[in-house]
């Protein structure tokens, strides 16, 4: 009995053996993903992209699934969850290439909001933007195609377009709209007439969400910071380069940026600032006739021993920013705002517990405009020192970031909790908070609201732009009304009947058409109609974006072969109605490097077909060669 | 221009009422409705309560249950789109503008009159027994369309035939629409279909009451049969929503056929009170005896 048995098991063990090492395989299954995106009604385009790109895809093999959101619910799977594989959309961008510092690091690929997403590693990509981040002078351009040419190859992302931005305004009651870009506060400033009394400025936002929240370091609801903007005051504002450098139609090169103090910020809430690099490249630009000489190479001495933000070692101090504030400003609700609002606002970015939770919670937004702060140390009450690690240009990002009443957030620090909902760790009721009323020092205070209807902003009187000595853009009508209507047409009908003065968010691309085609004829029976078009241009781009944390999606092989399968020039024709700019590189056109300005193809990745047409065996040879199988069906099989 | 807008439909609708009431109802049965509206409304009041209840439950859900519905529903958009495919873009082979306008019309105005007339209607009938069936099978179309509304999460077909139902979307075609419609903000309540259901359960009505309304029974059923194509033209709901809609129209029917006069409030309340009487009988017998 024992023999027979023993022997059985020494007769089996061998089958055994073998089963298991079948058994324990995975099996090589059909690839099958989910692309993730918004909604028609949220965003009309990205829907369109998704199934054209998801049927280009399903012809290559790939069981694809397309995943539709709302706004926030999008923003919050992609840009807090990471739960996709693939998603279509819109990116903020930025008019320079600096953003991508945050985007690709491998350093944020763990922290939400739009920096690394993509949960993209890369060591040597890395260092590619570490040298962009401080590099100067004509260094820095270098740097920045480097790191383009490496994101070309990477693909960590695909870049698709730069749409144009169109937006109608009636011009009988308020003038002077292309003043200020329309997508930042500047647009709704300094209009004509300059004073009006109990004037109320009517725009019409297709997006519902700042009727809902009004949180500036909430991801979910902010876009590019316009009502932010209006609120919240930030040290400088950004110059947009002149012309419209991605306004439609003109396809002409413009000039390349020249790193002149002058030309890239205005100054708002900080009247002057001064940059003392260390080392070598001694540079000393002021902004306005500063004339305070303060000697190059100070590195602190007196640190305020609560502001320690980047205790990264290895990071050599660059210089340091000093910024003089505008004095007397206060916060719409009568507090004064002072350089400790300021070194607040820096230190709570880069950590809303403010060192009371076990771990830093960083915001979601402005992540890259603080990182290269690593000190700030006030000089009294209206100046501050910050010592930064990276570039003269790069650190002053953090000019742009709005100051936020140190009063109101410091006690935003605490973990936010709901009753039986377990809150995950480092979710601050800063982070989470509607915000309302929204408490800043901006040109604008928040008057009232109904959800999913309308905003009403009040302007501050306090404002310093409202001073006779300032000779800024000042807010001009007494009301701001921000009026909700979901859709274009139902915008652009507003303003024809005389119900709105503007579109504040650019009108989706199959309505532009029409409204240009309604301009030329205005123009030609020289009706007097008061409506006037404008055109914008923007650094914000639709691509496509990978969760390199999973495979596929984290081999560069696979993601270029994806990326080939995509007919930009055919969807900007196909979904923009030719109201956008193919991109390889996702950078305004003057970071453009040569190599990757677009040809009428792509310079890196070109389509593998014609005409939107895919050339399906052209496809499998690139899927394969890449490594991949096809089965006899034809479907492209992948281990998970 | 809302308040402009409300006040064309008012206006249209009572217009479409008044001649419908006298062509339809007659003008014997309104003025007997005029004598008796008092001691109908009393017997009728708790399912006119319960409908005034069910719909202020379903407009606060329909806000506060969008954040239960995105945390906890289930995405069916695909599903549709996988089990019926392009089915809805068969209609848009009879698009035209003529056709926008009849269905944009028929889902706005149509729909708006095609519930308000059978209230009015069965009002004016001397048995309250239909006009409290109307009202209950309301009541049901609305409480289960909420709760579905929130345990599925679908976009409509124009989220995904974006192209192809460009020329026929109602939003786009009469943009002041969507003021009245609560749809666009809320486009996830698609399944099931709640213009279909309601139309089809006023048609069911129609159908049940012919006897006594011989021509509003034709008038119902064409309109609703309208609706239910508008919503499909219009890139609204799936061809699943408008079937679902069908479903819980039946179900609605019948249960409330089932529940109304089931239960009779006043006779609850007469045995209430018996009882009341009888504890505070035996409650004050004993302490008279004490005392």
């Amino acid at each position: 009995m024992l023999a027979a048995s023993v022997g059985l098991s020494v007769s089996t063990s061998g089958c055994l053996q073998h089963v298991r090492s079948i058994v324990n395989r995975n099996e090589v299954e059909q690839l099958s993903l989910t692309i993730t995106t918004l909604s028609a009604d949220g965003d009309r385009e990205s829907i369109q992209l998704a199934q054209d790109i998801s049927a280009t895809l399903e012809t290559a093999g790939i069981d694809i699934e397309i995943d539709m959101q709302s706004r926030e619910a999008f923003r919050r799977s992609v840009l807090i969850n990471h739960d996709f594989d693939i998603y279509v959309g819109r990116h903020p961008g930025d008019i320079r290439p600096d953003f991508l510092y945050e985007t690709l690091h491998s350093k944020f690929a763990d922290e939400s909001g739009w920096q690394n997403p993509f949960g993209f590693t890369n060591l040597t990509f890395d260092t590619y933007l570490d040298r962009q981040q401080r590099a100067g002078g004509e260094e820095r351009e270098q740097a920045v195609s480097q790191t383009l040419e490496a994101l070309a190859l990477e693909q960590p992302f695909v870049p698709i377009c730069v749409p144009h931005e169109f937006r109608l305004a009636r011009t009988d009651r308020f003038d002077g709209w292309e003043q200020g870009h329309l997508a930042t506060r500047m647009g709704y400033l300094g209009l004509d007439p300059p004073t009006t009394e109990e004037a109320v400025l009517r725009a019409v936002h297709t997006d519902s969400r700042p009727s809902q929240n009004l949180n500036p370091l909430a991801v979910e609801f902010r876009n590019r910071g316009l009502i932010t903007g209006l609120l919240y005051d930030s040290l400088a504002v950004p110059r947009w380069s002149e012309g419209g450098a991605d306004a439609g139609g003109s396809d002409e090169e413009t000039d390349g940026i020249e790193e002149d103090d002058d030309r890239t910020y205005t100054s708002w809430l900080g009247t002057d600032w001064t940059w003392n690099g260390n080392g070598n490249e001694n540079e000393n630009e002021n902004e306005t006739g500063d004339e305070r000489t303060e000697n190059g190479s100070s590195t602190d001495t007196d640190t305020d021993p609560d502001i320690e933000l980047n205790p990264d070692a290895d990071l050599e101090p660059t210089g340091t920013l000093t910024v003089t504030l505008r004095e007397d400003c206060q916060f719409h609700d009568g507090h004064e705002l002072t350089a400790d609002d300021v070194a607040f606002t820096i230190d709570f970015l880069s950590d809303t517990t403010r060192d009371d939770s076990e771990f830093p919670a960083p915001s979601p937004r402005y992540r890259g405009h603080v990182d290269p702060i690593a000190d700030v140390v006030k000089q009294g009450t209206y100046e501050l020192e910050f010592t930064c690690t990276a570039s003269e240009p790069v650190a002053k990002r953090i000019l742009e970031i709005p100051i936020l009443p140190a009063h109101i957030w410091d006690e935003r620090t605490e973990t936010a909790s709901i009753p039986a909902i377990t809150v995950a760790d480092g979710t601050t009721e800063a982070l989470i908070t509607d915000n309302l009323p929204p408490i800043g020092s901006g040109p604008f205070q928040f008057e009232n609201r109904t959800e999913r209807e309308f905003v009403t902003l009040e302007r501050f009187d306090e404002h310093f732009t409202r001073r006779e000595s300032v000779a800024l853009p000042e807010p001009s009508a007494e009301t701001l009304r921000i009026r909700i209507d979901p859709r274009s047409t139902s915008a652009i009908e507003l303003v024809e009947t005389d119900d709105a003065d503007v579109t504040s968010l650019a009108l989706e691309s199959y309505v532009v058409d029409d409204v240009l085609a309604a301009e030329s004829e205005r123009e030609q029976t020289s009706d007097a109609d008061p409506l006037e078009v404008i055109e914008s241009s923007t650094g914000s781009f639709y691509h496509l974006g990978f969760n390199a944390r999973t495979a596929p999606f984290s081999n560069p092989r696979f993601r270029r072969v994806i990326a080939r399968l995509i007919d930009k020039e055919q969807l900007v024709s196909d979904v923009f109605y030719g109201h956008a700019r193919p991109i390889a590189a996702p950078v305004t056109r003057e970071w453009t490097p040569d190599s990757l300005a677009w040809t009428g193809t792509d310079p890196e990745t070109p389509f593998l077909g014609t005409d939107g047409e895919l050339d399906v065996e052209a496809a499998r040879a690139a899927f394969e060669e890449a490594g991949f199988r096809y089965d006899d069906e034809g479907r492209l099989r992948v281990r998970y | 221009m809302l308040t402009q807008l409300l006040l064309q439909v008012a206006v249209a609708v009572s217009i479409l009422l008044s001649v419908a009431l006298a062509g339809v109802v007659g003008r014997d049965r309104l003025s007997l409705l005029r004598e008796e509206w008092k001691s109908r409304l009393r017997t009728s009041a708790p399912a006119i309560a319960l409908l005034l209840a069910i719909l202020l439950l379903n407009r606060i859900m329909r806000q506060q249950g969008r954040s239960l519905s995105q945390e906890y529903g289930v995405h069916m958009t695909e599903v549709f789109y996988t089990i019926e495919g392009e089915f809805v873009l068969l209609f848009q082979a009879i698009a035209s503008p003529e056709a926008n306008a009849y269905f944009s019309i028929s889902y706005v105005y149509g729909y708006v009159f095609l519930l308000i007339f059978p209230v009015v209607a069965y009002a004016a009938l001397p048995k309250t027994i239909d006009f409290r069936r109307l009202l209950i099978a309301y009541s049901l179309n609305y409480a289960i369309g909420l709760v579905f509304y929130i345990l599925f999460i679908a976009y409509g077909p124009r989220n995904v035939f974006v192209e192809e139902l460009t020329q026929t979307m109602l939003y786009d075609n009469n943009p002041q629409v969507q003021y009245l419609t609560t749809e666009v903000n809320r486009n996830t309540n698609v399944f099931p279909s709640l213009h279909t259901s309601l139309s089809a359960t006023v048609a069911t009505f129609a159908y049940q009451t012919r006897s006594t309304y011989p021509r509003w029974f034709p008038i119902a059923v064409c309109l609703s049969i309208s609706i239910m194509v508008s919503t499909m033209y219009l890139g609204i709901h799936w061809g699943i929503d408008v079937l679902a809609g069908l479903a819980l129209a039946g179900f609605c029917v019948s249960l409330s056929t089932y529940l109304v006069d089931r239960w009779s409030l006043t006779a609850i309340l007469k045995q209430v009170r018996e009882r009341v009487h009888e504890y505070r009988d035996t409650v004050t017998t004993p302490s008279q005896k004490n005392s």
